[in-house]
């Protein structure tokens, strides 16, 4: 089954009927054009309403930017946050609605499993941005308007020159297995959805076994990127196997003595979900929010600040600061979700159990 | 209107509340404050059934029995927990000795240096040491390999490397309690020792030790109890060398999706075991007379001296924390391409350090001022009251202490959510939490303070007859004066450097200061974050120096 047939047949049930009255209220409306970019939302009411609170994972300057960009564009509304990994988000978000606090307009997570999971729960509201439009069916939820795919982050490997010698530095995926590196090896923990992903394409390319040999390298698992580039940068760790281009960027132009390296066999891939939720306080802000951030005007903002550095699903995408596409790299993404969302549960005991928790 | 009705309204007239209703609705809602929560934690360990359902779907014991999974990180953190605490009393006893019995020179500048860590968040000394002591990129292995040597000199990333930084930087408390003691002790029999031919080191053996022994004790049992729900040192230090610790192995079980409250909640709850075993070997030691050890008056002299010096008095790891923050990537060998204003800029920009520096300071000035008013009269409630319970309501209200406030937060949090009244979100939750959490803290300085006076003074205003809150208003209020100021700097500067508990409470509009460096240590850089950890000290600093300088000002006045 693939993954539009796997979320079609798990939300059907659940999320139409409560989708139904929003959803026809939402195609009611006609799209008008704010700025540069088109919107379901009510200018004026969102206006009006002043504020929009939005829930996510990236870090407190990334959401800082992003925030900030959005208030430029509508000085009117006032935008707060709360910052939590994915994990403890959900979590959160979840707890204040079963307690029957509705205080969240837009929630974005770095996980389809929670992003589908909220579907079944009734949490998303059916906004079906006139900008999904330059979107694939295949990056929209299904039915469309749950949430969307907003931007691409992938990872390779990275290493520190000063300290691989050139004829070590891995060129392969099967090279983190390569004994030289034991003890010098870092990964992310497994609250990541990126991790999540890594660990199931390439357990599909080389079979079960080839993480539990990873497992002999005795990795070191941090929470984010950033602490594995500054760990890397500084030589405390001598290879990155969860190297995001966006975290390479970064501290490349700091000057830090790291390489990237993008095996042949592909980089694995994920993606972050970004929705207007259900019951949201600011209706009307939250739709703009996510029309916005589904526009070229928003989704410039995630592909271009280093801080973010996602790529861009639209169709009509520019490249990325670095002057690449995403469509220059060869991403692994799952093929099968069904098998994806299965796999977690055995994701975190098996990861656990290798970064020694 | 009849005569009986004329006496009825006369007494109601008269009617003030007594001290045993009053004790009952303060000590009832402070305990109500700690159980409430903590109610929810236990359900939480007890759920099997689809970990994130609230309420549980069923109960069981299926999570206690997992622990064993777990064994490992119990034993890593029974063993730093216990590590720390040995190096922060024997330090605390060797500096305490040196500082209160010895006249070596410089002892008020070794007093002030003594206190520096209460002035910074523990995170802060942790990045620092990482910085210091990492085994590749430590400063002091930078320098050890460029004079040639190979390898490293020292390694931050063990265990003993973090029980290091936890014993400095979390248990100089120890030294503020140990030494207080040994000022309040009558020298009259260390001067015998001497007098009779033993020298000062056997003296110090033979004498000061056995009668500072309880106080000891008690001050292990406390340290020891901080040791157990520290997170900033286990977090920095521990993850790099794969060491958990439970408080780390909590926050990554929270953090995963789904995200297992019931495993961290049954770790937290077995630590109550642990805790309350040692609450009690506590509260033993106190009862058996050696209550001056864990005085209020402890804390006094130290803290509420806040001199020009101790800002001065800056040790290493505070100038690596500021060298860190003007670089782009920290080396030990400063190059000028390096040094950048980037990171202060980075960090005035963010909504952390615009909204949630404010937010923390006026939460400390709120729980501090509030904590002292609420934990002075129930230290009054329970070492002056006789009211029948009040051990117990010191048990209770001694919970927050046994447990890593990390965990006590996911209580606050599904209590407090579906309280009636809407505080979920608010600063007023946040208060409430740090009132809560640092309900130990306080009760633990102020009753210090209470039982060193004595019960005759309150005995004789009761003669003369004066009401019990005339007496509270006029002798022991003012008698408790400096425990209580020291008791609201200890609450400010604890409530601005809390995080275990504001992790999980803030909301969007109530956010705090150290989540958010934290935070940044996460998702940016060790540079950002040394940047924010500084600017938060720098605004402690002067929000304690303009209060210092008003109530100066005000004493002052009042003396004119």
């Amino acid at each position: 089954m693939n993954r539009r047939g796997f979320v079609k047949t798990a939300t059907f049930a659940a999320a139409a009927p409560l989708a139904h009255a929003p959803f026809a209220a939402a195609q009611s409306r006609t799209a008008t054009k704010v700025l540069d970019f088109q919107t379901l939302a009510d200018v004026a009411k969102a206006e009006q309403e002043g504020e929009v609170v939005y829930y996510g994972h990236d870090g407190e300057a990334g959401i800082g930017v992003l925030l900030d960009s959005f208030k430029k564009d509508f000085p009117k509304i006032k935008t707060s946050y709360v910052r939590l990994q994915t994990g403890a988000l959900y979590a959160k978000i979840t707890a204040e609605r079963s307690a029957g606090r509705f205080g969240v307009d837009v929630l974005q997570l770095s996980d389809i499993s929670p992003a589908i999971d909220f579907q079944k729960k009734g949490g998303w509201e059916v906004h079906v941005s006139p900008e999904l439009t330059a979107y694939k069916a295949e990056h929209q939820s299904a039915p469309a308007g749950h949430y969307t795919w907003g931007g691409v982050s992938f990872a390779g490997i990275s290493y520190n020159r000063v300290k691989v010698k050139p004829e070590q530095a891995p060129k392969t995926w099967k090279d983190i297995l390569n004994p030289a590196f034991k003890d010098g090896v870092s990964a992310k923990l497994a609250t990541s959805g990126m991790q999540h992903a890594q660990w199931y394409v390439l357990r599909k390319l080389y079979g079960n076994d080839f993480w539990q040999e990873f497992a002999k390298q005795r990795p070191k698992g941090f929470d984010a990127r950033a602490q594995l580039f500054d760990r890397l940068s500084k030589g405390d760790d001598r290879m990155c196997v969860l190297a995001e281009y966006a975290g390479y960027t970064l501290f490349a132009e700091k000057g830090a003595e790291i390489e990237f390296v993008a095996p042949p066999d592909g980089l694995p891939a994920t993606a972050f979900f970004i929705g207007v939720v259900n019951r949201a306080p600011h209706p009307e802000a939250a739709k703009l929010f996510v029309d916005w951030a589904l526009a070229k005007r928003g989704q410039a903002v995630y592909q271009n600040q280093k801080i973010l550095l996602y790529g861009s699903l639209r169709t009509d995408a520019p490249p990325m600061p670095t002057g690449k596409r995403l469509a220059d790299f060869k991403l692994l993404f799952p093929t099968d979700w069904n098998d994806y969302v299965a796999s977690h549960p055995v994701f975190v005991k098996e990861w656990n159990s290798i970064m020694g928790l | 209107m009849s005569l009986s009705a004329v006496r009825y309204l006369q007494r109601a007239r008269s009617w003030r509340p007594g001290p045993r209703l009053v004790s009952v609705l303060v000590g009832g809602g402070a305990a109500v404050l700690v159980l409430y929560p903590i109610a929810y934690l236990l359900q939480a360990s007890l759920s099997v059934g689809d970990p994130q359902a609230r309420p549980p779907e069923a109960y069981g014991l299926a999570n206690f029995a997992d622990l064993p999974r777990y064994s490992h990180i119990f034993g890593n953190t029974l063993l730093v927990a216990g590590v720390a605490t040995v190096l922060a009393i024997v330090f605390g006893f060797v500096m305490g000795w040196i500082l209160s019995r010895t006249n070596v020179p410089g002892r008020a500048a070794f007093e002030q240096l003594m206190a520096l860590p209460y002035y910074v968040t523990p995170l802060m000394g942790a990045l620092a040491w990482a910085l210091i002591g990492s085994p590749a990129s430590g400063f002091v292995n930078q320098l050890w390999r460029a004079l040639g040597g190979d390898g490293h000199l020292v390694d931050i990333n063990t265990p003993w490397g973090i029980a290091w930084v936890m014993a400095l930087f979390e248990g100089a408390v120890a030294f503020v309690m140990i030494g207080a003691v040994m000022k309040s002790m009558d020298p009259a029999l260390e001067e015998a020792s001497q007098v009779l031919g033993a020298g000062r080191l056997r003296t110090m053996l033979r004498v000061t030790l056995p009668l500072v022994l309880p106080g000891v004790l008690g001050a292990a049992v406390f340290v020891f109890a901080e040791m157990l729900g520290s997170f900033s040192a286990a977090l920095v230090l521990g993850l790099p060398s794969r060491f958990y610790v439970v408080t780390t192995a909590m926050y990554q079980l929270v953090s995963q999706y789904p995200p297992r409250f019931p495993t961290a909640a049954a770790m937290g709850v077995s630590l109550f075991a642990v805790m309350f075993a040692m609450v009690w070997v506590y509260r033993r030691i106190v009862s058996a007379g050696s209550y001056a050890t864990i005085t209020g008056k402890a804390f006094r002299p130290r803290v509420m001296d806040v001199g020009r010096l101790r800002w001065s008095l800056l040790g290493v790891p505070v100038l690596t924390i500021v060298y860190a923050s003007f670089q782009r990537l920290t080396t030990v060998f400063p190059r000028v391409d390096n040094f950048t204003l980037a990171n202060y800029a980075t960090a005035l920009s963010l909504d952390a350090v615009r909204s949630a520096l404010w937010n923390s300071l006026l939460l400390g000035f709120a729980t501090a001022s509030l904590g002292v008013v609420l934990m002075g009269f129930l230290a009054w409630l329970i070492y002056r009251s006789r009211l029948p319970g009040a051990g117990l309501i010191e048990y209770v209200l001694m919970f927050p202490q046994a447990v890593p406030r990390l965990v006590f937060a996911f209580g606050m949090l599904w209590a407090w959510l579906v309280f009636p009244i809407p505080i979920y979100g608010t600063l007023w939750l946040l208060l409430i939490a740090y009132l809560t959490v640092f309900l130990p803290l306080g009760l633990r300085t102020i009753s210090g303070v209470i039982l060193q006076i004595d019960r005759s003074l309150e005995e004789s205003a009761q003669m003369c007859g004066a009401t019990w809150g005339h007496r509270l208003r006029t002798v022991t209020m003012p008698l408790l004066k400096p425990g209580l100021v020291a008791a609201w700097l200890l609450l400010f500067i604890a409530s601005v450097r809390e995080l275990g508990a504001s992790i999980l409470l803030m909301g969007p509009k109530s956010k705090v200061i150290t989540p958010a460096i934290v935070e940044s240590w996460f998702s940016t850089s060790s540079e950002l974050t040394a940047a924010l950890a500084l600017l938060q000290t720098l605004a402690v600093a002067a929000a304690l120096a303009i209060m210092f300088a008003v109530a100066r000002r005000a004493v002052q006045a009042g003396g004119e």
